[in-house]
């Protein structure tokens, strides 16, 4: 019997900046990375491009340096973005999760959902969007309601996926403990369906920043959306691909915050994570009386 | 990333005389309450059309006008063309890659940053580099229907079964054959899921290319129709879309059942005497 | 001690804990799973119940841990018809059914925690049988630092702690390997002998049945039933070595030839 992960302490992170593999590939991955950016603006500066298709990566730093440091007008944009796609995600969370929880615990209640949910998801939620603009009207409203109901469908399946994949053997010792359904949902069921339901969160985060940019798209006065192709109108690619890129960073960022999230809740999924809770659940242990 | 019905019911489930009654019930009481609302004027009949009216509009929309169709079909070409370019594209460029492991590392960074971009929002890139034409339109179907088979695919080769691939060696086969033989076949669930929601977004996609470029397709009609609050006529837009949806989904399900033949037990059956014909007759 | 009382006004004159008669069980209102079963299980017996898959062991099992309901026949735990789970019968399964988000200190006080607020009595008390089992430095560490074995041992624990007089094994160590196999079963024996409590394990290896039994409960399948009865006469405590000599080795040629029997 040897026990897998045995206690000791692991390397810190930052050793891996000694290794010499690891500096290997990271050097490698610099220089592609710098060699393609310089054959770019060498082609770029030598008249090979065209500005108004693919402008130099000096004039795309240029239109970033301006719009977050000279004229800041990114920043409010970016905000109102970020607030209808994070508001969007909470509405069509809470109520993704709560029919798959609704639907786990009934099946009477999981056929009668079922064929609305399978409709839901057939139809292109965006095509939604202009009717939730006569609805909801122009502002950040029409938006944070395209994004909630694009979300419900990838959080409510997998969520309820999960709390379907309950391990057999584990459900009836549950039962053979005379444990009460409350019991068997809240200590069995929901940490079991965990990983998935933070799977589907971790789609439906993006999934909510899409619904919300192209709810802007479709007409907006404010966001990251409607910046884009103000620029894109005015044929100013440069500022338009700086734009592109801060939407890339807003999902990069939202998907990060779900990751860790994700991190936090479902530790035992991750080793290197495990002494440390271990640690943590030993000191609460001792402290009972 | 998953792309299935509801989990936890079977087809079959739900199919007795006695449910299907039941459903039909519910869904008449529905309507019939928001017909009520609207006539009663407890909703705006402007914004929330009752159900006749958009009954009626599906008359107006498919018979009586028929301008329907047209829409219909420049959104349908420009979703199957889009899917089928950049489906073929995404496996290609990952089964090229998947070959390699020190190109699967390089690769690694950008697609995490291109996985995290919001792909629809080069929509407005696009109309602006290829103008408003059709052109532009399948660049964004293209595009959003690359990444799902391409990451599938390679996510199916970097999870090879290993085993497999050693009994392959010890028996000889070339790298063409491990590939052909043993990683494709290994990888086809992956890839038939990314290729299934290829399809799932192209629908989206071209919606919404047609949203900024507008001259025609659903998208085009479903805009003009809300924006003059036609509402009625705006739903039954939305439900055609529903249904095309549903029936490019179906397809998907059957093409996918006969790919994966192993995955689905009619299918397996059916292979499984086609494959004894075959070998009986050799 | 608890099952003695609870024996002593059970309905039963003969003080059995585990008492079946004709006990039988369909699935789907076709599939015989079972067929008249009649048996008797005394306090502190060691039955096992040996037979190749569908002989309806697991079956007879569920059903004694009131997880399912006989179609016909009566069954008796402690003078009482089975109907639902009961806190004086403990199950443990193949495989170690372990929650993967609990130490295994917290999984072994589950059963505990299931009934009232877990006390610092109830943790010292875990951990005493957690290094009952063998685990004593592991107490903190979560499922997946464990081997297969280590995570049965941890399941052990689990079921001794819900304080059970009847402890039904199904295959408890059937998906591990020859060697940890063989000395968990000493140590069950160990355990039990030390506990006192009344066992039925589940196997469908002859060797490993006999020498564990009191006595053998020999089924067979299609329709499942208990086929023969086997006392095993055996001295406790046992050595591994008894497995080597000849009464031994004629016991489990008595129980293969129920099964050669069966198949003629």
């Amino acid at each position: 019997m040897i026990a897998r992960g045995a206690p000791g302490r692991k390397p810190a992170r930052w050793m891996v900046l000694l290794d010499p593999v690891f500096l290997r590939r990271l050097a490698t991955h610099v220089l592609i990375f710098t060699s393609f950016i310089a054959v770019w603006e060498w082609a770029g500066q030598t008249g090979r491009l065209n500005d108004l298709i693919m402008p130099a990566p000096s004039a795309i730093a240029a239109a970033i340096w301006r719009m977050y440091v000279v004229t800041g007008e990114i920043y409010w944009h970016f905000f109102v973005t970020m607030f209808e796609a994070v508001s969007g995600f909470v509405i069509g969370g809470v109520i993704g999760l709560g029919l798959a929880i609704g639907a786990a615990l009934s099946l009477t209640f999981r056929r009668y959902v079922a064929p609305y949910a399978v409709a839901l998801n057939v139809t292109p939620g965006i095509a939604v969007t202009p009717i939730f603009i006569a609805w909801f009207g122009f502002g950040w409203n029409s938006k944070i309601a395209l994004a909630a109901l694009i979300v419900f469908f990838p959080i409510f399946v997998n969520s309820l996926s999960g709390l379907l994949r309950v391990d057999r053997d584990t459900e009836e010792l549950m039962r053979s403990l005379g444990a009460s359904k409350m019991q068997t949902f809240f200590k069995l069921m929901l940490p079991n369906a965990a990983p998935m339901i933070f799977a589907g969160f971790k789609v439906a985060i993006t999934t909510a920043l899409v619904g919300a940019i192209v709810a802007e798209f479709a007409s907006a006065t404010e966001g990251i959306g409607i910046m884009m192709q103000r620029y894109a109108h005015r044929l100013d690619i440069a500022a338009s691909i700086g734009v592109l890129i801060s939407m890339a960073l807003m999902g990069l960022l939202l998907f990060t915050l779900m990751e860790v999230a994700d991190r936090r809740t479902v530790f035992w999924l991750r080793p290197e994570r495990l002494e440390q809770v271990s640690r943590k659940r030993r000191r609460r242990l001792m402290a009972l009386k | 990333m998953s792309d299935e019905s509801i989990p936890g019911l079977s087809a079959e489930d739900g199919l007795t005389w006695r449910r299907v009654f039941n459903h039909l019930a519910i869904l008449v009481a529905f309507l019939t309450v928001w017909e009520m609302l609207t006539v009663t004027g407890i909703a705006d009949e402007l914004l929330y059309p009752r159900p006749t009216l958009i009954i009626y509009s599906f008359y107006s929309l498919f018979i009586d006008q028929g301008i329907v169709w047209r829409h219909l079909w420049i959104t349908m070409a420009t979703v199957l063309s889009g899917f089928v370019v950049g489906t073929i594209l995404g496996i290609s460029l990952a089964v090229v890659a998947g070959l390699s492991e020190t190109a699967r590392r390089y690769m690694k960074p950008y697609i995490i940053v291109l996985e995290a971009t919001p792909r629809i929002a080069i929509g407005p890139l696009m109309l602006a580099w290829l103008g408003f034409g059709f052109e532009a339109k399948l660049a964004i179907v293209t595009l959003v229907c690359f990444f799902a088979p391409f990451i599938n695919t390679l996510t199916g080769f970097l999870s090879a079964d290993e085993d497999q691939i050693e009994l392959m060696r010890s028996l000889g086969a070339s790298k063409w054959q491990i590939l052909t033989k043993a990683m494709v076949p290994d990888a086809m669930p992956l890839i038939m899921a990314g290729i299934r929601l290829a399809m799932a977004s192209a629908l989206g996609g071209a919606l919404v290319a047609e949203f900024i470029s507008s001259n025609e397709g659903m998208g085009v009609l479903l805009n003009n129709l809300a924006a003059v609050l036609q509402m009625s006529a705006a739903f039954a837009a939305l439900l055609t879309l529903t249904v095309l949806g549903f029936f490019l989904y179906r397809i998907m399900e059957s093409l996918e059942s006969w790919i994966i033949f192993w995955h689905h037990d009619d299918s397996m059956r059916r292979v499984a005497r086609k494959r004894q014909t075959y070998w009986s007759k050799l | 001690m608890y099952h003695e009382t609870r024996a002593a006004d059970g309905a039963d004159p003969g003080g059995a804990v585990i008492l079946g008669h004709g006990v039988s069980k369909l699935f789907g209102g076709t599939v015989v799973a079972l067929e008249g079963a009649t048996f008797t299980v005394k306090p502190r017996q060691f039955i096992s119940l040996v037979g190749p898959s569908g002989c309806g062991k697991s079956t007879l099992l569920r059903m004694i841990a009131g997880l399912i309901e006989p179609s016909s026949g009566s069954l008796h735990v402690h003078g009482d018809p089975v109907g639902k789970p009961r806190r004086d019968v403990g199950m443990m399964f193949q495989r170690p059914t372990l929650m993967a988000w609990r130490t295994v200190l917290e999984n072994v006080l589950l059963p505990t925690e299931l009934v009232r607020k877990v006390t610092a009595a109830d943790r010292d008390h875990a951990l005493e049988l957690i290094e009952l089992v063998g685990l004593k430095d592991f107490a903190y560490a979560f499922p997946s630092q464990l081997s297969g074995g280590m995570q049965q041992r941890a399941s052990l624990a689990r079921l001794l702690q819900t304080g059970a007089d009847v402890l039904l094994l199904d295959e408890p160590f059937g998906a591990l390997d020859e060697f940890t196999r063989e000395r968990l079963n000493l140590e069950l024996l160990r355990i039990v002998a030390q506990f006192g409590r009344t066992t039925l394990f589940v196997t469908h290896n002859i060797q490993e049945a006999i020498f564990l039994a009191d006595e053998v409960f020999v089924m067979t399948p299609r329709p499942g039933r208990i086929a023969g009865i086997v006392e095993v006469p055996f001295e406790r405590p046992r050595d591994i070595s008894l497995m080597q000599t000849v009464p031994f080795n004629e016991m489990v040629a008595e129980v293969r030839g129920i099964f050669d029997r069966d198949n003629k």
